[in-house]
């Protein structure tokens, strides 16, 4: 072993000795469920005070405030949206996923097209598909057609599945991926032709890696900001886009946190009846 | 009957399998035998119909099966990695088959019984694949392959994964279970105690040709060529040129002579000798008898109901033969290596 040890090199043996049979893992668990408690779990909870006026008559004023039609609309249009976007990133991602793993030999370059996006900032790809969709942009001229769809429902849910989709390609491929060839070509020769096969065999062994992505894409999704704010008019807000209003524009600091929690309750709500449905335990523990 | 005709595959540049026909009369079992990337599996996988033939016709029960998918040719498949359906229960697996050929739901939970029974497996109808040993997954998928009576078993390799106790039990079963049935069958392998002990007929495969199609003794005892004779069985090899010694055809390798069976002398020609390890004798003292060689003992391999010793012929080569058990030996001892004429093979 070398005994020449020089400044970086030095520190990190300095310390490692010094830490040497002090730390346990129950310490690094410590320090990242501490830091996941301090920084998310305490500020999300002190929204609920927040909420409430403890000095008025009416306390949950802002609560009664959101009930207001007009707020309602708005959060049940957040949950269309993000069903809408995730059943269209599933087909999608299915598909693509679906010829990564049985169809191509360049997976590695295939993937890693998928994953580049992702290193661009999302105010960017919206930028450029709101670009794109523009009357005047190469949308309509490759198409040859006049398609004016901007600012309106289909504009947004494109836009948001175009930006979740490597989230849902990844545990998809992964799961198509991990089932054995000889476990299709013994369906075929067992009697069932492509589409038997498909729906029997991959289809069910698949599934793991679809709920994953499911879940996945439609917390995102339900919770966008800039894809409705970019892509969208007035008619395509969503609950992001309502509580950042609320809080940024209208210093309306207790209705924010109002709809913030009634959001984040009715997430977890929807989250637990998933759970019920699929077993998300073993969902992620198979992809 | 199945029969391949002019089978030839390639991929790419790649030839896979060159030219290849053989057919399996009605009942028989017959073994795909040679080194891995010989073309074995390609030809097993053309007969399903997972890979399509670059020439040559496969004709099943006299049906041109060759363009047909594999879904329409009624085949029975085993494979290596058993391909169970993991999401499927054991009895679902069996009834996969059954329900894709078309059978009624009554019909269909009979048979399932039917093969849990066949397969000695009767209890484990609702277990899962991966609640079962190795031995019993390749069980439910032979069960699976045989519910709906294909007109051919093929067999990828089935007994591949298994121990050595394992693997011997499940060949006398399998055996008895395809007589039982009577259904025709190909099997693929590189084992050739698996080739030899089940096989009706075998086909010798190596570099996408078939070396020889014999039954399992002419194989071992008349192989066609060098391969078939260094593949199946151990044996020592000498080489040398024929010569007439007396009325004996004789070889001359270094100091050693060695004279051939009577039917075999190719005059003056350049041959390779094989002689099986059982075919040899060890003595103690040379003796001056036809075929007795000097060598010291180099090893001693005892496998309990016999043992294999290896023995440095005084060239410097080595000689391999068995003994009865636990031999009275030693590494370093001298002795005598005898074998009849009669048994040398000539290539």
């Amino acid at each position: 072993m070398s005994t020449k040890q020089t400044g970086i090199d030095r520190i990190t043996h300095t310390v490692g000795e010094r830490l040497e049979g002090r730390i346990s893992n129950r310490h690094l668990v410590g320090i990242g469920l501490g830091f996941v408690g301090f920084f998310f779990i305490l500020p999300i909870l002190y929204l609920i005070p927040e909420s409430i006026n403890f000095n008025s008559s009416t306390p949950f004023e802002s609560y009664r405030r959101a009930t207001n039609s007009l707020y309602v609309e708005v959060l049940i249009r957040s949950f269309i949206y993000g069903i809408l976007t995730t059943i269209v990133t599933l087909l999608m991602a299915y598909i693509i996923s679906y010829f990564l793993a049985f169809s191509t030999k360049r997976v590695q370059i295939a993937i890693t097209l998928i994953i580049v996006p992702l290193w661009i900032a999302y105010i960017i790809r919206y930028f450029g598909i709101l670009l794109f969709l523009s009357p005047t942009g190469p949308m309509n001229t490759i198409l040859g057609v006049d398609i004016d769809i901007l600012f309106s429902t289909p504009a947004v849910i494109l836009g948001l599945a175009n930006v979740y989709l490597p989230f849902a390609v990844l545990p998809i491929y992964n799961s198509l991926n991990a089932i054995h060839p000889e476990t299709l070509s013994a369906s075929r020769v067992l009697g069932a032709g492509k589409w038997n096969t498909l729906r029997n065999v991959t289809f069910p062994l698949s599934l793991p890696g679809l709920v994953a992505a499911g879940l996945i894409v439609f917390i995102l999704a339900t919770g966008s900001f800039l894809g409705p704010a970019v892509l969208g008019g007035p008619n395509q807000s969503m609950i992001a886009n309502l509580i950042a209003q609320a809080f940024l524009e209208n210093f309306n600091i207790q209705f924010a946190s109002a709809l913030a929690v009634i959001y984040t309750i009715l997430l977890l709500g929807f989250l637990l009846i998933f759970n019920a449905v699929f077993d998300l335990q073993e969902v992620f523990e198979n992809i | 009957m199945l029969e391949i005709t002019n089978f030839t595959k390639y991929y790419g540049d790649l030839c896979a399998v060159n030219d290849l026909s053989f057919q399996i009369e009605e009942g028989n079992f017959v073994t795909l035998l040679g080194p891995s990337g010989c073309g074995k599996s390609t030809t097993l996988h053309s007969i399903a119909g997972l890979v399509e033939p670059t020439e040559g016709r496969i004709h099943l029960r006299g049906k041109d099966v060759t363009e047909l998918p594999p879904e329409k040719r009624n085949i029975g498949m085993a494979f290596q990695s058993t391909a169970l359906f993991p999401h499927m229960s054991v009895r679902e697996n069996i009834a996969y088959g059954l329900k894709m050929h078309g059978y009624s739901s009554d019909e269909r939970t009979t048979r399932v019984e039917e093969s849990l029974e066949l397969v000695d497996m009767p209890d484990h109808g609702d277990h899962k694949p991966d609640e079962l040993s190795g031995g019993q997954q390749q069980r439910v998928s032979l069960a699976r392959a045989l519910a709906y009576e294909p007109d051919i078993l093929l067999l990828d390799e089935p007994l591949t994964g298994l121990d050595r106790v394992l693997r011997e039990d499940m060949r006398g079963w399998l055996n008895s279970i395809q007589r039982e049935l009577g259904v025709t069958t190909l099997y693929v392998t590189h084992d050739q105690e698996d080739a030899l002990s089940m096989s009706d007929k075998v086909i010798v495969l190596n570099n996408g040709e078939a070396q020889q199609i014999a039954p399992p003794e002419e194989i071992y005892e008349s192989p066609s060529n060098e391969f078939v004779a260094e593949f199946v069985g151990k044996s020592t090899k000498f080489q040398g040129e024929v010569t007439q010694e007396g009325n004996r055809a004789v070889v001359h390798n270094d100091d050693k002579t060695i004279t051939l069976p009577k039917e075999d002398s190719p005059q003056g020609e350049h041959v390779s000798l094989y002689v099986r390890p059982e075919d040899i004798e060890i003595k103690t003292k040379e003796a001056n008898v036809e075929n007795s060689l000097s060598g010291t003992v180099l090893e001693i391999a005892n496998l309990g109901n016999r043992a294999e010793v290896t023995v440095e012929l005084t060239d410097e080569t080595n000689a391999l033969a068995h003994t009865a058990r636990f031999p009275n030996i030693e590494v370093g001892d001298t002795v005598a290596l005898q074998f009849p004429a009669e048994k040398v093979i000539v290539l």
